[in-house]
């Protein structure tokens, strides 16, 4: 194993990809379009939410802080009783109503206000908006009736339906980060190493001192980089961008996606073994992609499966990426975790075993 | 005694399914010698010429390159091989390309002069798919010769080569196998195989003939090589 020789290629296929803005063009703005499209998808409501606004205020609170709401860009409003308001949720005129209590105006004076925010919850585009509406409203509405005073807003909020939960996004987004780093890479790496193959450069790799292992670790470390560089952006558009929600360490999020990359380089090398031309490469995404992304937990819970298919999820490697990176992002999980700990260990060593697999696999002899 | 045979095949055969590709092949070359392969399509040139790096594994018979017994992959960067399609990387530069193939066989030195023996040193910055095809196949043979092998195998090195640099690329050839190199090269260019210190001529997998140009000529009672190997062929086949 010569180190130079590794770094020789590791620095041709980086050269390659600099003049081949295409495939940049996949690697890094095509992760940002399906992730920005998933969140607008779950989250970015066609219109604005549909608000009802019930003022019993005895004072001039109430009034200030509805005409600020009616201004509101996010919601559109509509005045109703407050005894209406749950049943205009249930029939779905309404996703939210908001009542100002009849003590509003002396609440605000004593320092402390509490308005009561129904929302209808089952659709967790629409709380986000809501919410945020009524904050802007009583900024501006306090600051102009009550300059510099110290109030505490402490809205009740109750939900028709959910729970102050996450939203699809925060559930979903954890694990589709990994995901389409995963399928990204997998995709590239494959193609370029059958162009290798197909433009008889292979040929001559095989008749040159490289052993199979430098050219996979070359390989590998090539492509590692470009998927980090992906997996960074990836993250930080999602955590700032779409602000996934994360309750857990950022670099532990990087460290499963990191693997993931890793794992799907290796997967492509692996596989393009068994692939002549780019045609039948790419006949490996339905056959292999597509069932790990259906059984891998991401849109039906594993233990929701058929026990068979269980079975079969659970000896598939994004499975375990998946269901660290939820732990990680949903549930705030650390490296002491237990069940974190077996996800990552399962993804590492799922790596070794397709680098030694993609290393048998490299024939030197064509015949 | 095998050391001074850079080539040194026993009895070679190889067999592609019902193709008999090499058929007890026999086959020394010197060190420092031009050997030239001839032979129509199909007759088992490439398929030598890619036994000789461990790309085919004989069905019989035992393959002996620079002293090593093949297949032996630390003695291949002693061996430089031209492809007969020119395999490059159509992304990278010229340079980038001939870089490349330097450092996977260890070395670092020799790009500039490998493109200056080919005459793509102006056109080093080029990406490789905006060059001529000629300039491909230039491009191809700096690559195989960039870390100055003791064995170059070139597999019909001058296609698409205009007349003037293929001149200039035999002379040197020639220098380089004075300076003891040895290079076997396939061919079906007669004025060329006429410069080389020996001739192979192949066909249907065995190796018919062998010996200098004069004594295929002579051997075969015709006045050019041309001639000669035309009859040489047919009463064979
Ligand atoms: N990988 C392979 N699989 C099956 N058959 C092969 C393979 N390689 C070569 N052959 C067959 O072996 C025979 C010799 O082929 P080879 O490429 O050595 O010919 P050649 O002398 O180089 O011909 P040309 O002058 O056209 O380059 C041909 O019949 C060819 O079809
Ligand atoms: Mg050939």
């Amino acid at each position: 194993m010569s180190g130079k020789r590794v770094a020789a290629i590791t620095k041709r296929l980086l050269q390659q990809f600099r003049r081949d803005r295409r495939t940049l063009a996949l690697l890094f703005v095509a992760p940002i379009v399906i992730l920005g499209l998933l969140g607008y998808l779950i989250r970015g409501s066609a219109s604005a939410p549909a608000v009802g606004i019930a003022n019993e205020d005895q004072g001039p609170l109430g009034a200030t802080v509805a005409a600020a709401l009616a201004h509101s860009s996010g919601i559109s409003t509509t005045t109703i009783q407050s005894s209406d308001g749950d049943a205009k949720l249930k029939d779905g005129s309404l996703a939210a109503y908001i009542v100002f209590p009849p003590d509003f105006s002396s609440q605000a004076q004593a320092g402390t206000i509490a308005p009561d925010v129904h929302l209808e919850g089952s659709q967790p585009g629409t709380i986000a908006p809501v919410l945020q509406a009524l904050q802007e409203a009583l900024i501006s509405a306090v600051s102009s009736q009550a300059p510099g005073q110290g109030l505490h807003v402490q809205p009740r909020i109750s939900y028709l339906y959910g729970g102050p939960g996450f939203d699809t996004l925060d559930y979903f987004g954890a694990a589709f980060i990994g995901l389409v780093v995963f399928f990204l890479v997998f995709v590239v790496t494959i193609v370029s190493f059958l162009n290798e193959r197909s433009q008889g450069t292979l040929e001559r790799l095989m008749a040159s001192p490289l052993r199979r292992g430098e050219i996979v670790l070359g390989y590998m470390l090539g492509f590692t980089v470009l998927a980090l560089i992906q997996a960074v952006e990836v993250l930080v558009f999602a955590l700032a961008v779409l602000k996934v929600h994360n309750s857990g360490n950022v670099a532990l999020i990087f460290g499963i996606e990191a693997l993931m990359a890793i794992a799907a380089v290796n997967l492509g090398i692996f596989l393009s073994m068994f692939a002549r031309t780019e045609f039948q490469a790419v006949q490996f995404i339905p056959l292999v992609i597509v069932p790990q992304f259906l059984l891998s937990g991401i849109l039906f819970s594993v233990s929701s499966e058929p026990k068979p298919l269980q079975l079969l999820s659970g000896v598939l490697p994004l499975t375990y990426a998946v269901n660290g990176l939820r732990d990680v992002m949903v549930r705030g999980a650390d490296l002491s975790w237990g069940s974190l700990q077996l996800d990552v260990g399962v993804v590492a060593g799922f790596i070794v075993v397709l680098v030694i697999a993609a290393a048998t696999t490299l024939r030197r002899r064509i015949a | 005694m095998s050391d001074s045979w850079a080539v040194d095949v026993e009895d070679v055969s190889k067999n592609f399914g019902d193709v008999k590709a090499l058929d007890g092949v026999t086959l020394r070359v010197r060190q420092g010698e031009i050997y030239g392969l001839l032979g129509p399509n199909g007759s088992g040139k490439t398929t030598l010429i890619r036994m000789f790096v461990g790309l085919v594994a004989p069905n019989a018979g035992t393959v002996t390159v620079l002293g090593q017994r093949m297949p032996n992959v630390a003695m291949l960067s002693h061996v430089g091989y031209m492809t007969q399609a020119a395999a490059l990387y159509p992304g990278l530069s010229v340079e980038e390309n001939v870089r490349f193939f330097a450092a996977i066989n260890g070395t670092e030195g020799g790009v500039k002069a490998a493109l200056e023996f080919v005459k793509l040193y102006d056109r080093r910055a080029s990406v490789v798919s905006t060059l001529s095809g000629g300039m491909r196949q230039r491009l191809s043979l700096a690559c195989a010769l960039v870390h100055k092998p003791q064995l170059l195998l070139l597999d019909e090195p001058t296609v698409g080569v205009d007349p003037q640099l293929r001149v200039e690329l035999w002379d040197g050839f020639k220098e380089m196998a004075d300076a003891g190199t040895t290079i076997i090269v396939s061919s079906h260019v007669m004025d060329e195989a006429e410069r080389c210190q020996r001739l192979g001529l192949i066909l249907f997998g065995k190796l018919l003939t062998e010996g200098t140009p004069g004594e295929i000529r002579s051997r075969a009672g015709r006045p050019t090589l041309e001639e000669a190997f035309l009859s040489l062929s047919q009463s064979r086949a």
